[in-house]
């Protein structure tokens, strides 16, 4: 089961309801046979613009994460059962990923664009749609006729 | 036609038999002279030019991401929000981060994440984070703008 993290914007609300909100989400991934692997409070702040979400307007929220081990499978049924939960302003399922070794590219970016590759490659495909030019074989450059 | 070639057959049937005893034994003179003087080029001078890497070759230039081997997160706004314009909120682009290609993704990716889950503005800049340091000047592009 590969991990997922559950991105949660909470209502405003009192810390025992808080509590039985998260709960809820906890109970809904254990439901469908998921793992818990970590919870993350980050913290209760002005959201950046005021939210509409079940016909209430919000401009404070709670922010939680929720770390989790589930089938892919089941990702859509939990949104779907987060989306029902008036609690719940926002949610996002994001799968969980190491960060990849990567080595900077940049010196071969700021090249002259003539030295770097994907303009050499972009040169070569129009190189190559160039259309034949139809050869008279009269050993004159220019045309001799009137056209 | 057929008497120039007849002379030429002649002539260098002629040489060939006259010219073995006489013509090869200078050939092989001139052969080991040759093989001499390169030997003592290759041993003896010190001033040939050596086959060396260039030792004035600047060091590969990193962009500011890679230099410090940071990997944006969703969660980490207040670096997230250093490439957000202050006037309208938009992702600055790649020519005036001076971010390399998959650095620059990774950004624009992680900020619009953030946006999605209520942490970041999208029309402006979070005033909390309108005071910290310049990475770089949008008024002065490394590559020209497009506009």
């Amino acid at each position: 089961m590969p991990s997922y993290e559950l991105a949660l914007v909470l209502r405003q609300l009192p810390r025992p309801e808080l509590i039985s909100v998260i709960k809820r989400t906890a109970e809904a991934i254990f439901d469908k046979g998921g793992i818990i692997r970590k919870f993350e409070n980050l913290g209760t702040r002005a959201l950046p613009h005021k939210v509409s979400e079940h016909g209430v307007v919000h401009r404070e929220a709670t922010h939680f994460t929720i770390i989790f081990d589930s089938a892919p499978t089941k990702l859509s049924d939990l949104r779907e059962e987060f989306g029902r939960d008036i609690d719940i302003i926002r949610r996002n399922i994001f799968k969980l990923e190491e960060p990849e070794e990567h080595k900077c590219t940049l010196h071969e970016e700021m090249l002259p664009p003539s030295y770097r590759k994907d303009v050499q490659e972009i040169i070569d495909i129009a190189k190559r749609k160039q259309k034949p030019k139809y050869n008279y074989n009269s050993g004159l450059d220019y045309y001799p006729f009137q056209k | 036609m057929f008497k120039l070639t007849r002379l030429i057959a002649r002539n260098a049937n002629v040489g060939s038999l006259r010219g073995t005893q006489q013509l090869l034994p200078r050939l092989f003179a001139n052969a080991p002279a040759v093989s001499e003087e390169e030997n003592t080029a290759t041993t003896k001078n010190a001033d040939e030019p050596i086959d060396i890497p260039n030792p004035f070759e600047k060091d590969p230039q990193q962009c500011i991401l890679c230099k410090h081997n940071i990997t944006p997160h969703y969660k980490n706004v207040k670096l997230l929000s250093q490439f957000q314009s202050p006037y309208t909120g938009r992702i600055y682009g790649r020519h005036i981060t001076g971010l390399c290609k998959q650095k620059q993704e990774d950004v624009e990716k992680a900020i619009i994440r953030a946006q999605r889950c209520l942490l970041m503005p999208g029309y402006h800049k979070d005033l909390d984070f309108l005071q910290d340091p310049k990475l770089f000047d949008p008024e002065k592009p490394v590559r020209p703008h497009k506009y």
